[in-house]
């Protein structure tokens, strides 16, 4: 009976911090660029332009690559969702009518790890992991909290 | 004849040897090949590889029953577009299409007669700061919303309002300084342009809608993520030997919210002329949701125009048009359209009739 009230606590602990630790660390999307890159933080509005296309360069006249997720992906639908209040396929329209005028839309890499990859070797590649995922190998310019409406 | 197979064997063999250069360089591409979610989305063009290029376009066929006529079928455009942006300060956009490839009914059998291929567009871009891009072409001139994305595949109806095309070239050649800037929280886009189309891009004038040395200026401000509202200037000659200038202002706004719709565009054309010195036209368009892909759409136009004959007036008047259709979009590089457009005083520009269309930007 004691070793049965003992296994019950150990199990409802660990679900505890099973749950908790993953919402706490998924509670933010971290903005990140090469760490070697001179620029240190970005505004949500120039976000906006720089993954609407209508800001090819940054300050420094290096041009800006930003890059996606999969539409399918989790953190792909957060971050559209969060930054522009519309889901990928909600873009589709704008999308649509930029390749008329000869814009595409941003690189879509398959995971979070590819992003690290690409951003850690690529001068002006932007991407976007969830903040427990960051390693030295970028630079964090911008901490965005997931938007409640998720 | 052999001299035509000749050539066109030639002219086939030469986008294999293109795509097998494109194969051959992507192949040597480094790292993160593997790291790339690749693969064709309809709508987006083809990339090939990492050269920088693109391959895409669009295709749409038309169907017009106009009162008394016979009705017509045709597929009415077929379109070449040709991307390369390698990630410098330098990309360039053509477009190449085919009118009228192939045409059935109306007063004619089946046939390729008035078939056409033209250069619709061509452009250099130089980004030279981040908030001003030169652009070095032929281009689609920056009135209205339109004009800029007046395509089968991208517009809510097969026929196209009056005030969108009417008053003003569809296109312009020459020189335009663009970009998008930060007001506060909002985005304004601004384009300002300078035409040559007489010296650059000579075409014949059918109609008197070919600019020649125009000037002209768009504003859009984004007022929030559902409203745009759009300002435009432009001050043009004609191709048709007169000195007269022209100066045409418009006013245009998009609203949207989820999938609902409402869109507008005026536009006020005044000259020294003797033909229609001063005219506006203009149109509001509302589109309604009515199960995942249907959507209902429904348009008013109205539009001053004149008719002349041996440069007399044999006309002049107010004409309006009502369009009401629907439209059918699987995905959204994909719609099939049907609308019924009756007005008064609409036979020349706007005549009564069934419109349908099939069209897929790929």
């Amino acid at each position: 009976m004691r070793s049965l009230r003992t296994l019950i606590i150990l199990v409802s602990t660990l679900t505890l911090l099973g749950f908790a630790a993953p919402n706490g660390a998924e509670e933010s999307i971290a903005i990140v660029t090469q760490r070697t890159s001179d620029i240190n933080n970005v505004s949500i509005e120039t976000l906006k332009l720089v993954y609407l296309r209508k800001l090819l360069l940054d300050s420094n006249g290096t041009r800006w690559i930003p890059l996606n997720l999969p539409s399918a992906h989790e953190l792909r639908q957060i971050f559209s969702f969060t930054l522009f209040k519309k889901r990928p396929d909600e873009l589709e329209d704008y999308w649509n009518e930029q390749y008329f005028q000869g814009v595409t839309p941003p690189k879509v890499l398959a995971s979070e790890e590819a992003i690290l990859r690409f951003v850690a070797i690529t001068p002006g590649a932007i991407g976007y992991v969830h903040q427990r995922n960051v390693d030295e190998r970028v630079k964090v310019l911008k901490i965005m909290p997931i938007s409640a409406d998720n | 004849m052999e001299f035509l197979s000749l050539k066109a064997s030639r002219f086939a063999r030469a986008p294999i040897q293109i795509l097998i250069l494109a194969v051959l360089l992507s192949s040597v591409n480094p790292a993160l090949a593997d790291d790339t979610s690749s693969g064709y989305q309809l709508g987006h063009g083809y990339p090939l590889g990492d050269t920088g290029f693109a391959l895409g376009g669009y295709a749409s066929s038309h169907f017009e029953g106009l009162g008394k006529w016979p009705a017509s079928l045709s597929i009415s455009n077929l379109s070449l577009f040709v991307t390369w942006d390698n990630g410098g300060k330098l990309r360039f956009f053509s477009e190449t299409e085919g009118e009228n490839v192939l045409n059935a009914g109306g007063k004619r059998t089946l046939s390729a007669t008035g078939a056409n291929l033209h250069l619709e567009r061509l452009y250099i871009d130089y980004l030279a700061t981040d908030t001003l891009s030169v652009r070095i072409g032929k281009i689609l001139t920056p009135v209205g919303q339109w004009n800029l994305i007046h395509v089968d595949p991208l517009v809510w109806t097969t026929t196209r309002p009056v005030a969108t095309t009417n008053l003003f070239s569809d296109y312009a050649t020459g020189v335009m300084l663009q970009g998008t800037v930060l007001v506060g929280e909002r985005f304004l886009d601004y384009s300002v342009y300078s035409d040559y189309s007489s010296t650059l891009y000579p075409t014949i004038n059918i109609d008197g809608r070919v600019f020649d040395n125009a000037q002209g200026l768009r504003l859009r401000y984004h007022v929030n993520d559902s409203l745009q509202l759009g300002l435009s200037y432009v001050d043009f000659a004609l191709i048709d030997g007169s000195k007269i200038r022209n100066h045409l202002t418009g006013l245009d706004l998009a609203w949207s919210y989820r999938r609902f719709a409402v869109n507008g565009e005026f536009v006020y054309r005044n000259n020294a002329a003797d033909v229609n010195q001063n005219a506006w036209q203009g149109y509001i368009q509302g589109v309604v949701p009515l199960t995942s892909s249907l959507y209902a759409v429904g348009r008013y136009e109205y539009f001053d125009w004149a008719s002349n004959r041996d440069n007399r007036v044999v006309y002049k008047g107010l004409g309006q048009a009502e369009v009401l259709g629907i439209a059918y979009r699987p995905l959204p590089p994909l719609v099939f359209k049907l609308e019924y457009r009756t007005g008064n005083n609409n036979r020349e520009l706007a005549p009564d009739g069934m419109f349908a269309s099939c069209s897929v930007l790929f």
